[in-house]
């Protein structure tokens, strides 16, 4: 039986390329595709449990709780069936929740950290562990969700946090020299109360530009650039399709988060100096106990390892850990070497810390 | 009809010099824009275009806001301020009924923990008939002498 062949012309094989690239330039990917469900809401913010896929004898009796930054959509930790690091830990037996603090509107341009790590947090807190009939829990914070994490484990630490895991977690601004964003927002160029006066939280297209201005012929060029080079590869389209999804669903940042981190931390580095005082109280990172793992990422342009670093002389935790791994700010979770060095990392350290 | 040239297991592409040269042309350029973004000219430069944005629109949004306010007015509906308002106002209701809620969680928890306390031989199998007779066994057995 002689073998079906395609013969696809140069016509056709254009025709069908820009197809795809029309396609995932103008649609949203299937993204946030694991199971979950809503247990717990407060203004914008809600708490998701996923739904277990091992039985309750097979599962950490310990639950995980992933914090992300405020100002970008969570589910860039399940951002596709087969390459998510939600789907990943729920098959390795965690009780995984995930805070999504949604997206704050003009209502919302006074939310400060203290509101966020002192009402959100220990409410979200308190939800999972009667959920979870357990007094102690792991925190996951990424980026800002990182900053979020450290003032809550400084502040609030002795309320059953028994693991805290810090992804590329922007707490040190001491190094001006190694901080673009520092630069851009130094006070001399950049009047932070004219901006907030004007759109009252920070606009998600104006951080997104600041994001990717740190590398624009990478972000603005490259990233498409590449693109076309793979258009007949299903694979690496499908990848670059739920990225752009994810990179392109900006969210504001609250105006009075903005403030602090611009004020407060980037100009005046007051967490690290433990000089930051949320709602009346320091913020002491020497009062952080619980176990520590610090996962910095090489290639970060956005948190260098400067900022990442010094936090593990800081704290008073006798079980803690700076994890390296190769990639960028959001590659070293969700890129290709993910799964292979990242997640299978933060589930050997975790694991035996959460029985 | 001649087969397309081989090289190294792929079929010959004419493009594949070209793509060459221009990657390298790319970080090149890219490396050049990262050194640039990271000097005080470039911060200086978008500061103040950024502020030159803000001060040239500020009237234009200020007479906007008011005709707005006044539009909304004198249609008796309620302005963004009100709204922002009742958001908030909303936003402390729903932390009340939050505390609430886990008030109600934990009595609940109490309440079961107190009945399982309360009912220490639930679990256990029955006493022999014999030795030890409940309550109303024993009124049954008087009811038939």
């Amino acid at each position: 039986m002689a073998e079906d062949t395609v013969i696809t012309d140069p016509v056709t094989a254009a025709a069908d390329r820009l197809k795809t690239l029309t396609k995932v330039m103008t649609t949203k990917a299937a993204i946030a595709q694991t199971p979950k469900e809503l247990v717990w809401t407060l203004n914008k913010s809600k708490l998701y449990r996923y739904i277990p896929v091992l039985p309750k004898e097979k599962r950490h009796p310990i639950p995980l709780l992933l914090v992300f930054a405020l100002m970008n959509r969570p589910y860039i930790l399940d951002l596709r069936r087969g390459h998510s690091f939600v789907e990943y830990m729920l098959n390795q037996g965690y009780d995984l929740y995930l805070l999504d603090w949604g997206a704050p509107g003009p209502e919302d341009k006074n939310l400060r950290f203290d509101d966020y790590t002192l009402d959100y947090m220990p409410r979200a807190i308190r939800k999972l562990k009667a959920i979870s009939g357990v007094k102690e829990f792991s925190l996951l914070g990424w980026c800002i969700g990182a900053i979020l994490t450290t003032i809550y484990a400084a502040l609030r630490g002795n309320e059953g946090l028994r693991n805290l895991i810090l992804l590329t977690a922007p707490l040190d601004f001491s190094n001006k020299q190694d901080l673009t964003f520092a630069r851009w927002t130094d006070e001399r160029y950049f009047d932070v109360d004219k901006v907030l006066a004007a759109f009252g939280n920070m606009p998600g297209e104006m951080i997104d530009y600041g994001a990717k201005a740190l590398k624009p012929v990478e972000n603005y060029i490259g990233n498409y650039v590449k693109l076309w080079d793979n258009i007949d590869d299903p694979r690496m389209v499908d990848g670059w399709h739920a990225m752009n999804t994810w990179v392109t669903d900006n969210v504001p940042l609250a105006g009075g988060v903005f403030r602090q981190l611009i004020v407060d931390l980037y100009r005046h580095d007051k967490l690290m100096r433990g000089e930051l005082v949320i709602r009346g109280e320091r913020v002491d990172i020497s009062r952080i106990h619980a176990n520590l793992l610090t996962v910095i990422a090489e290639g970060d342009h956005i948190t260098p390892s400067c900022q990442s670093e010094p936090v593990m002389s800081k704290v008073s935790s006798a079980d803690k850990e700076l994890f390296r791994v190769k990639g960028g700010h959001i590659g070293i979770m969700a890129g290709s070497g993910a799964s292979k060095f990242t997640w299978p990392h933060i589930d050997d350290w975790l694991a035996p810390r959460s029985q | 009809m001649a087969e397309e040239p081989i090289h190294d297991g792929k079929p010959f592409d004419p493009m594949e010099p070209w793509r060459e040269v221009r990657d390298v042309y790319m970080n090149a350029w890219g490396k050049t824009m990262v050194d640039m973004v990271n000097t005080e000219a470039y911060a200086q430069a978008t500061g103040a275009m950024l502020d030159t944005y803000l001060t040239v629109s500020a009237p234009f949004r200020e007479v906007l806001e008011k005709a707005m306010l006044k539009t909304l007015e004198q249609l008796a509906m309620p302005s963004r301020a009100d709204v922002v308002a009742i958001a908030e106002r909303m936003t402390n209701i729903e932390m009340r009924l939050d505390d609430l809620d886990a008030k109600l969680d934990n009595i609940q928890r109490l309440i079961v923990q107190a009945g399982t306390a309360s009912r220490p031989h639930a679990g256990r199998a029955p006493q022999p008939s014999g030795k030890k007779q409940t309550t109303k066994a024993k009124q049954a057995q008087r009811g038939k002498k």
